[in-house]
């Protein structure tokens, strides 16, 4: 790629400050390059995503492959992952005496830039409401809520590189009334204030956090003084804005364009990261790397889209890797990545994994998954920086279908606080036990039941009922109580010889 | 039945004996590598170690470990295998495995199995299909996996059993099948065939059989049907008896045993090769094994602990950041386990390693000749006060010339 990092005269700057210089930019609500930089961490070029983070590594993700297998400069954290004990406890984070508590905690690489916000991304609806001086949280023993106070306090003693102011975002609510945005606004103003003013408290030669200040996703007009007051008094204290809708990008004032822009808006798709792009966005989490990882789909889409113009129909962004088809499959997930699981494993052994509900499935299609948005993304830049992204975004719209593929197999189990509000009811555990009943029955009918050779079955041959081995089978799962053993003496042999 | 010579794919090289017990130092030189005896095997069930890559199990130092014949037949079954040209492609594992038959696997989980003359018959728990595994069945398999050492298949009942006549019957049927399985193996010239010695607790039925085992003279011996709930006293009488029978130049492997301080006092009676899941198994509970016992990472009084999950250890999760390692804290490991899976690949990564390393600081003990100390050593750590050494431990070792409550 033809991609050049030229490092800015960080020397001249405070050691934390942030530095974002945009490289190409064509207009207001256009895509555009930049190159983010604090010191001491690997400078970073926009556009860009952010590893998404759970209790403090990428779900799957162990640091040890985080560093061998992710190529990720950015990792995005959430303050609720941390805080389950509060307010009865001090969280043990806390209660770390180490330079820099929140990457000693969770391992993480000292080049990599640490973005802390205070949900999760997506966040979860929490029913404890926002009040005017605290947010409520989701954390993994249940809802707390958190002030103002306590979230500044815990930025300066975790030291990220960049925190995100909190936001009054009633999460979840369908709709919301007039006085309430009007609350919002005015609670992510004071809220924003504060923390800048706890960050200016602390005391020279303490390291500082960068700042980045959230645009609500409501209309211009419904957060006009709160815009206004961020333009007036706190640009010279921002180091970016966090954007809850990036379709209100719009609105944002011209004054703070030059900021860096991370988007809290979840793409469902890479179509829509595109769209995001193409209206200047610079950073991104995206919760769909680790959905589609979950749900056993390696992502499978370049950028741009391959120029083939061979086939009449829109190809699939992603290769469902439940599916049988792929059981004696060498080939790698996908031909051109040069991921640590395309280059060491093939398709045969992903499904296996899956179908055997080993977790080594969830960790080779997610370090898949990461690499192919890793080059998406180079793939952006590139497009940028030679002018062509309206047109490769076209070409990409063409070639690819709009959608993922749906998800068929089930996941790896979900945690309380992973669940997502919208999610719905997962396919149903099929009843370990229905295919006795088959037996039973074809008995009733008098049909002759059949004794296979343990050697030389097919693999998978009844999907209902494949999933009841799994490793628990191993500690007696799979029991055959209940079947009559007689039956089985008086079978006669038969070689499966399919 | 006439024994018929075995060729052989592994070479066995002794260097050294503990002038006291009976422990051996060797390196067994297998068709994916050389492996240091005396050594702990990960057991890789379903072709995969609980989460981690093959770069990441490399990592702990495994150069064996083991796949299960039953598992992988039934997924991603044989013709899967034969397409995909063995276990090792298709895992992308470079180094060595080991199978076992199935039959114990068959016989422990599906209560339903029923062994005849013929094989093993069970019902899938696919489908439900009733099924046969024979002798040749489990060569076939263990054949189309490719593993460096395989396994026969035994008849294998619990040694708590009180059914002398089903004992000596099962133990008397484990040698006929030992000879279809020679017979059916197809490449003895690059998979080591293991005989496995049956005869539950009884003395005289272990020495007939290793006599009549040792006369068929496969690459190596295992010592099997032991780790089913028998006295640790009985256990340790079994694998006395059978190591003294066995002939010096062949690898000994007792199936299916794991505790550190199993292993320890089984190298003490003779013993090279170990395999067992609870290491692994017990990392998914936040089980951390440590020379000072196990702890279980997900008790609160470890949440504000930011120590390692062990001192000294060279994990790659223990060790500090400085050192190339992760630096994990048992803090770290509360705060994850049960809640995203690296938290089981971490500790997983920790506990492999521990019971790989300790079998190595055996290894360097006898090499040096003070495998005694080293015991004596490894239980002081362990339990502290010699009030709280178990007695099965002090009586076995006391037998091979060790007394623990001496210092
Ligand atoms: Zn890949
Ligand atoms: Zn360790």
């Amino acid at each position: 790629m033809a991609e050049q990092i030229s490092t800015p005269n960080l020397a001249q700057l405070p050691p934390e400050m942030l530095d974002f210089t945009l490289l190409k930019t064509t207009g207001a609500l256009a895509p555009r390059l930049g190159r983010l930089s604090i010191p001491g961490r690997k400078t970073i070029l926009t556009p860009v995503f952010l590893g998404n983070s759970s209790r403090g590594t990428i779900p799957h993700i162990s640091q040890d492959n985080f560093r061998k297998s992710i190529g990720l400069n950015g990792l995005y954290m959430a303050l609720e992952d941390f805080v389950e004990k509060h307010p009865q406890k001090t969280p043990p984070i806390f209660q770390l005496d180490a330079p820099d508590p929140l990457r000693q905690f969770n391992s993480i690489p000292n080049e990599t830039l640490v973005v802390l916000g205070a949900r999760r991304q997506p966040p979860i609806y929490s029913p404890i409401a926002n009040t005017n001086t605290e947010v409520g949280l989701l954390t993994s023993v249940g809802y707390k809520s958190i002030s103002s106070d306590y979230y500044a306090a815990a930025a300066r003693k975790l030291h990220p590189d960049i925190v995100i102011g909190l936001a009054d975002i009633p999460f979840g609510q369908e709709s919301v009334g007039l006085k309430r945005k009007d609350k919002m606004s005015d609670r992510t103003e004071v809220w924003t204030r504060d923390i800048i003013a706890k960050r200016d408290g602390i005391d020279k030669g303490e390291p500082r956090y960068n700042i980045f200040a959230p645009i609500l996703p409501i209309d211009r007009d419904l957060q006009s003084w709160y815009l206004e007051h961020l333009v007036d008094d706190m640009i010279s204290k921002i180091s970016g804005v966090a954007i809850y809708d990036a379709y209100l990008l719009d609105d944002l004032p011209e004054e703070l364009h030059h900021l860096p822009r991370l988007s809290f808006h979840a793409p469902a798709s890479p179509q829509e990261i595109l769209r995001q792009v193409s209206l200047g966005m610079d950073i991104f989490t995206i919760p769909f790397v680790s959905d589609a990882t979950d749900a056993g789909i390696a992502l499978d889409f370049t950028f741009p889209a391959p120029t083939t113009t061979t086939s009449p129909t829109r190809q699939t962004l992603g290769v469902d890797m439940w599916q049988e088809s792929h059981a004696i499959s060498v080939t790698p997930l996908s031909a051109s990545c040069t991921c640590y699981a395309c280059t060491k494993h093939h398709r045969a052994y992903i499904q296996h994994l899956l179908a055997a509900k080993e977790m080594l499935g969830w960790v080779l299609i997610q370090i898949h998954n990461h690499a192919v948005l890793d080059a998406f993304f180079v793939g952006i830049r590139t497009s940028i920086a030679n002018g062509t992204f309206d047109r490769d975004v076209a070409a990409f719209e063409a070639f690819y279908e709009p959608t993922l593929p749906e998800k068929t197999g089930r996941g790896p189990r979900v945690r309380g606080y992973q669940f997502q509000a919208e999610e719905h009811g997962k396919p149903e555990k099929k009843n370990p036990k229905a295919w006795k009943k088959d037996i039973e029955e074809k008995k009733l009918k008098g049909e002759k039941v059949k004794l296979m050779a343990a050697h030389g079955q097919q693999p998978n041959r009844k999907k209902e009922v494949q999933d009841v081995i799994d490793d628990e089978a191993l500690i007696g799962l799979v029991d055959l109580q209940g079947v009559d053993v007689v039956e089985l003496e008086n079978i006669k042999i038969e070689d499966d010889k399919s | 039945m006439a024994p018929v010579p075995m060729p052989s794919a592994l070479s066995f090289e002794l260097l050294g004996k503990c002038s006291v017990t009976k422990a051996r130092a060797a390196n067994l030189q297998l068709p994916h590598g050389p492996v240091p005896l005396p050594i702990f095997m990960p057991v890789a069930t379903q072709a995969s170690l609980k989460g981690l890559t093959p770069e990441q199990l490399e990592e702990t130092s495994c150069r064996l470990c083991l796949n299960n014949t039953y598992h992988l037949g039934l997924k991603p079954g044989q013709a899967t295998l034969d397409a995909i040209g063995g276990a090792h492609k298709f895992q992308s594992w470079p180094h060595n495995i080991l199978t076992d038959s199935g039959g114990f696997q068959m016989v422990s989980l599906l209560k339903l199995a029923k062994v005849t003359e013929e094989g093993v018959r069970f019902l899938s728990p696919h489908d439900g299909s009733p099924m046969l595994l024979t002798p040749e069945h489990s060569i076939s398999l263990q054949n189309s996996i490719g593993s460096d050492i395989i396994m026969q298949l035994d008849d294998v009942i619990a040694t708590t059993s009180p059914d002398l006549a089903r004992m000596t019957e099962a133990m008397e049927r484990s040698i006929r099948w030992l000879d279809r399985c020679i017979k059916a193996h197809k490449y003895p010239e690059r998979q080591n065939l293991f005989c496995i010695i049956q005869g539950g607790l009884d003395l005289d039925l272990r020495r007939q059989c290793t006599a009549e085992m040792v006369a068929r003279d496969t690459p190596g011996i295992a010592i099997g049907g032991l780790s089913g709930g028998e006295e640790k006293t009985s256990y340790c009488k079994v694998v006395d008896t059978c190591t003294g029978l066995l002939p010096e130049n062949k690898p000994r492997y007792v199936m299916g045993v794991g505790y550190p301080e199993d292993l320890v006092v089984s190298v003490a009676l003779g013993a090279d090769m170990f395999d067992c899941v609870w290491p692994t198994r017990t990392a998914r509970f936040g089980n951390a094994i440590t020379a000072r016992g196990v702890l279980n990472l997900r008790n609160a009084v470890y949440a504000e602990d930011f120590g390692p999950i062990e001192d000294g250890c060279q994990c790659t999760c223990c060790r500090s950041q400085e050192a190339g390692g992760l630096g994990i804290t048992r803090a770290y490991i509360y705060h994850v386990t049960a809640k995203e899976t690296a938290g089981a690949h971490l500790l997983t990564m920790h506990n492999v390693h521990y019971q790989l390393n300790l079998m190595k600081r055996a290894r360097e003990a006898i090499l040096e000749d003070r495998y005694p100390a080293f015991l004596k050593e490894f239980f002081a750590t362990l339990h502290g006060d010699k009030k709280k050494y178990p007695e099965w431990a002090v009586t076995a070792l006391k037998g091979v010339g060790v007394d623990l409550m001496v210092d």
